[in-house]
């Protein structure tokens, strides 16, 4: 259900520029000024990106344009060149653990699992690399296997799960920790409508606790209500907002 | 603490449970472990030479070596680990957790490094039951702290092996690794043996202080300077090595976020 290619072209010259800025009220991550290059190759310049609390956005491009590399930089995987970037205070590698605790990423694709650990042992270990507390380490993993409808497969091995059920397994792990910001590369891969309610569930759970969500993909999907919606090119957004 | 420590287990169940579900791999290199021992025992037994008093006397000797080896393997493995990390994507999920990149693949080394002790004694009592081994009763126990100690010290070496993974995708085999260890600390044969102009390298490197630490604990054979001055060195090399590949491995894991090399694959 995601807009066709040509239909994006003709909306890409009604993304114009948001006027917002760092001080904007109820602000929870920003990025401002953030270049990349890889070699003489410049992927992002002088981009600008705010997320306010409670709202949902989506970065859009072409293929290879840089919006997985601006997922990445956004979630401390990779440096950036220049430019700032703060989640409510905090920067991605001078505060590293406490950053990466109130973050939660999915990378695109199907990559990251174990083939041979179960459902359960994932999130099990993911929880405790999440660093848990361990009063509240059971009801998280069950309320998150609940939320994405994972009872039935958790004692099943990783590599006998369809792609579907696997990205359902991904989304568990990126959403298990309660993070206040969520970045999320192609989220509805292989999702059938009963997995894309589940998901649509967790990203309400993110904004009714005032988080955050930016999601990336080619194009917009329909099933996703966006309260903003950025176009990347030249190594820059042009935004707009819903509504 | 306690949730790092949590951790840091979460990651040593994890490497046991993939271990264990490939369910004859335990089985086969117990065999393996079995198979070296007999190669060497009949070795021993054509040895007549003026270095050892007797075949018995070889045969310690190079079970200890052999037990070493296993420890230095289990330390090296994580290269090829972290590497497996990167390829499956599952590296970049430790790096965005709370626990990070470097306590993550320091915990990598934990089973590996249980593993190589399991092993060893293995081999001890196998050596012992079926080939007549004699061991040091009396100062037996001492050898698992002893272990412990040179495994971390052999570890900086992996840590660093494991950083120019991470950076540059490739590292030298660790099988020219390991061979250059056996080698220049005597785990086959005394260092004494080898030429004058590479026999300084046997006394700048932790292997051989542990293995002669060792072998003087497990087994009794005599050392030719005092056990103390051996612990002394190994831990010296323990406290400046560990310390050292930490630093080396963090600074490449920032590099490979710098390079995008930690998300290649």
């Amino acid at each position: 259900m995601e807009a066709r290619p040509k239909q994006l072209l003709e909306a890409q010259p009604r993304f114009e520029a948001l006027q917002e800025g760092p001080g904007a009220s109820g602000e929870l991550f920003g990025v401002h000024e953030l270049r990349k290059a890889w070699g003489d190759h410049v992927i992002l310049d002088g981009l600008e990106l705010v997320l306010d609390r409670g709202t949902i956005n989506w970065v859009g491009g072409a293929n290879g344009i840089g919006k997985t590399t601006l997922l990445r930089i956004c979630a401390g995987l990779i440096t950036h060149d220049s430019g700032a970037i703060d989640l409510d205070g905090l920067h991605p590698h001078r505060q590293r653990s406490r950053y990466q605790a109130r973050v939660g990423f999915l990378s695109a694709g199907d990559r990251g699992l174990y083939a041979r650990l179960t459902v359960r042992q994932h999130l099990e270990l993911w929880g405790k690399l999440s660093l848990l507390r361990r009063d509240r380490f059971r009801s998280t993993l069950e309320r998150m296997i609940g939320r994405l409808d994972l009872a039935e497969l958790a004692d099943r091995r990783m590599d006998r799960l369809s792609m579907g059920q696997r990205q359902r397994v991904r989304l568990a792990m990126a959403f298990l920790h309660e993070p206040d910001l969520v970045l999320l590369d192609e989220p509805l891969n292989s999702l059938d409508p009963h997995g894309v309610e589940q998901f649509l569930g967790c990203l309400s759970d993110v904004t009714s606790r005032g988080g955050a969500a930016l999601l990336c993909s080619p194009a917009a999907s329909d099933d996703v209500s966006f309260d903003t919606m950025h176009w990347l090119q030249n190594g820059r957004l042009a935004s707009r907002r819903s509504g | 603490m306690s949730s790092h420590l949590a951790a840091a287990m979460a990651i040593f169940r994890r490497d046991l449970r993939i271990f264990l579900s490939y369910r004859t791999m335990a089985y086969s290199q117990a065999l393996s472990a079995v198979a070296s021992l007999a190669v060497f025992y009949y070795l021993s037994r054509l040895l007549s030479v003026r270095t050892f008093s007797s075949s018995s006397s070889y045969f310690a000797f190079v079970v200890v070596g052999l037990v070493i080896l296993a420890i230095v393997q289990s330390t090296l493995v994580l290269s090829t680990a972290v590497r497996g990390e990167l390829v499956a994507g599952t590296f970049e999920r430790v790096l965005l957790s709370p626990f990070g990149a470097v306590r993550g693949a320091l915990s990598m080394m934990i089973f590996p490094m249980v593993h190589a002790m399991v092993m060893g004694t293995w081999t001890l009592v196998v050596a012992s039951v079926f080939f007549g081994l004699t061991l040091h009763w009396a100062t037996l126990p001492l050898a698992l702290p002893v272990g412990i100690l040179a495994a971390l010290a052999f570890s900086a070496i992996a840590l660093l092996i494991a950083a120019l993974v991470i950076v540059f995708k490739q590292a030298p085999g660790i099988g020219m690794v390991v061979i250059g260890i056996t080698f220049i600390s005597g785990l086959y044969f005394p260092t004494n043996l080898l030429p004058l102009w590479i026999r300084w390298a046997s006394a700048v490197q932790p292997f051989t202080p542990a293995v002669n630490l060792l072998r003087f604990l497990l087994v009794g054979l005599p050392m030719s300077s005092s056990p103390w001055l051996s612990l002394l060195k190994l831990l010296a090399f323990t406290a400046f090595l560990f310390p050292l590949g930490i630093w080396v491995l963090a600074r490449g894991v920032f590099m490979g976020q710098r390079r995008g090399t930690i998300i290649e694959y």
